[in-house]
């Protein structure tokens, strides 16, 4: 028998999920991406790198500037390009804002109202109006942030290999710096409410995240240094899903908010510190529900953070020098934290500068095995013992404290 | 009081943008909501209440069996439907991947391919009647938010028919295909997006799809090739969003 799992609502893209039952028991589970191919890959072959990023970004919009800036890295590290640090502070401000912009949809708008009881965040604000208001301040105030480094809300084209189309103003990071500052509270609110939430799906036992926080030169995980994906990450093709499975030796591994914290906790700004060891001992059972949690922790660390990098910016000002790129032979890859984990852009270009190679995993392909097995345990905890249709809301919401984004994980190409 | 009209957002294949840029309307979307009851928009609500749509906006390409099922049950089910965005209107980006279909899941999937069933990527626009199409990746919210209005109003909601340039000159840009010999698609795009990445310094990338009527894409192919672009490349960037005219 199986039971179906209907498309996934307030999830990003389609997605659903199948529970196969024999002799009475849960065998197996297998979650289907029905996301039509994309054919992100092919689209870039033989494109000039100088087009790549601004195509790459349309991948996924919630997350586009991180395609962008992953894409960028990427291209840089091929053509043997290092930007200055104010250029990679304002690129990580934009990743910033796209954490906030990220989370805050994710936590308020499709995850809160499970927490209490609506079918969504519209209906939700009736009874809890403040709480959808203190979510779209938090959400609108990183999508300002994506506009000012990325160009626009969605798919920017500000973000090039060598620096921006337009520098921040003074004006604009004044505000980013005040703003940040006065959002903290309804973040900190945030960490509380999540915090209570109890554990469900399954405790994940390895976990992926890239050497710095949000970016890096390569990756890193609990148990050993860093590596390149290609040394330790396999994936494979599944005959229900458009979506590639990756593993990390061999077995399911997860990436997020949660792995970044238990790897990168030395890293994070003070006041999100100090919650991350409040709620270590919590964090530290492995529970991929309690991403929800560590999502609320990395909104208050992405306002101090972009506090902290506006103020460096103001206190040296802005240059706004673009370095000089030179189309040549090469192969790089870039590491982006995505709000939703590692991502990777890996391309090889021609000596006219055209991309003759290119490879992008999303973070929900990487996550594709973590999530099934997370189902998996949580199906087996409720057949029998639940309704069938408390079951079904229950792995929903599994499958959402991922927050998984289907859209960005169906064009893997190997070639 | 008038009931409201009932409102859907289906998405078939795509980024997921033009469904979320709705969401980014943020207290306007609730000002919305004087005029329309949201009866299916699956990436905000688990909510499927009617079966029968006023108006229903339609994004993404279709690019597999689901896709052109779900735009039927779209279409019958519906009085007023618009395609949103340039995937629906245009097929964007994923459709300008000119490789038949086997062959791009066979580089995707390996050499089994993938067993379930997909199409090659097309707008809405090649498949079924649209009331409305409203171009761009993503669309200007601001746009959608006067069509709703129009339509809620009982006013036909007009399509844009300028040139990106036309918003480029009234907000003061430097021409950046002149001044900078970028390649900028301004001229030949369909305007209504502010020129936003004009804002930045940057050349118009196409993508709210090729303007039709009296523009003059053969001018635009001779500067960029004057400014040195060779053949492909140009060919390439025209048809990047826009491999099917509506």
């Amino acid at each position: 028998m199986i039971i179906e799992l209907h498309e996934f609502t307030r999830v990003e893209g389609n997605g659903k999920a199948e529970i196969i039952i024999d002799d009475g028991e849960v065998k197996d589970v297998r979650l289907k991406i029905i996301e039509g191919p994309r054919f992100f890959e092919l689209l870039t072959l033989g494109r000039h790198y100088y087009d790549v990023p601004d195509l790459e970004a349309r991948i996924c919009a919630i997350c586009y500037l991180s395609h962008s800036v992953a894409s960028v890295l990427g291209i840089e590290r091929a053509l043997g390009v290092e930007v200055p640090e104010e250029i990679q502070l304002i690129r990580e401000l934009g990743l910033i804002g796209e954490l906030l912009e990220s989370h805050a949809l994710h936590l308020y708008l499709l995850v809160a109202p499970d927490v209490f009881g609506y079918p969504d965040a519209i209906r939700m604000a009736t009874k809890h109006g403040e709480l959808v208001k203190e979510g779209l301040a938090l959400k609108s105030f990183g999508n300002r942030i994506r506009v000012m480094v990325g160009g626009r809300e969605i798919h920017g084209i500000n973000v090039k290999p060598g620096g921006f189309g337009r520098y921040p103003s003074v004006e604009e990071l004044e505000r980013v710096e005040k703003e940040s500052e006065a959002l903290l509270r309804l973040a900190r609110r945030a960490v509380r409410l999540f915090a209570q939430l109890d554990p469900y799906g399954a405790r994940a036992e390895h976990f992926v995240a890239t050497d710095g926080y949000l970016w890096g030169e390569k990756l890193v995980s609990d148990e050993e240094g860093e590596f390149h994906y290609t040394e330790r990450i396999e994936e494979r093709s599944l005959v229900y899903s458009f979506a590639k499975q990756s593993r990390y030796k061999g077995e399911p591994f997860f990436v997020g908010a949660l792995p970044r914290l238990l790897l990168k906790s030395e890293m994070l700004t003070p006041t999100a510190k100090r919650l991350f060891e409040e709620h270590r001992e919590k964090l530290e059972t492995g529970y991929v529900s309690y991403n929800n949690l560590a999502q609320a922790i990395e909104l208050v660390y992405s306002l101090e953070r972009a506090k902290e990098i506006a103020k460096v910016l103001l206190d040296r000002g802005i240059e706004g020098e673009n370095v000089p790129v030179e189309a040549r032979e090469g192969e790089g890859i870039g590491y982006v934290e995505a709000p939703r984990g590692v991502l990777i852009h890996h391309y090889r270009i021609d000596g006219n500068g055209n991309i003759a190679y290119s490879n992008i995993i999303t973070p929900t392909a990487l996550n594709h095995a973590m999530m099934e097995a997370s189902l998996l345990e949580e199906a087996r905890k409720l057949y029998g013992e639940a309704e069938e249709r408390v079951m079904i809301q229950r792995l929903e919401e599994t499958v959402r404290a991922f927050d998984p984004c289907i859209s960005c994980s169906v064009h893997l190409v190997k070639l | 009081m008038m009931d409201n009209l009932k409102l859907a957002v289906f998405e078939l294949t795509d980024c997921g943008g033009c469904a979320l840029n709705m969401l980014f309307l943020y207290e306007r979307l609730f000002d919305l909501l004087e005029f329309y009851e949201i009866t299916e928009f699956h990436m905000a609500t688990s909510l499927k209440v009617e079966n029968h749509y006023d108006v229903a906006l339609v994004t993404g390409t279709v690019s597999t069996q689901r896709d052109l099922n779900l735009l039927k049950e779209a279409r019958n089910h519906s009085d007023y439907l618009i395609a949103l965005g340039t995937c629906a209107t245009h097929g964007s980006v994923q459709a300008s991947v000119e490789l038949p279909i086997r062959e791009k899941l066979k580089a995707v999937y390996g050499d089994e391919g993938n067993p379930m069933r997909a199409l090659d990527s097309k707008p809405v626009v090649e498949y079924v009647a649209v009331d409305f199409a409203l171009p761009g990746c993503p669309y200007d919210k601001n746009e959608v938010y006067q069509v709703l209005l129009d339509i809620a109003k009982g006013v036909e909601p007009v399509k844009k028919d300028y040139p990106v340039c036309l918003e480029c000159k009234l907000n003061e840009y430097e021409c950046v295909l002149v001044k900078k010999g970028l390649p900028c698609l301004g001229p030949i795009t369909y305007g209504g997006c502010n020129a936003v990445c004009v804002r930045s310094g940057l050349g118009c990338i196409g993508c709210r799809g090729p303007l039709p009527g009296e523009v003059n894409p053969a001018g635009e192919y001779e500067i960029l090739k004057e400014l040195g672009y060779d053949d492909k490349y140009i060919i390439r960037k025209f048809k990047t969003f826009a491999r099917w005219e509506p």
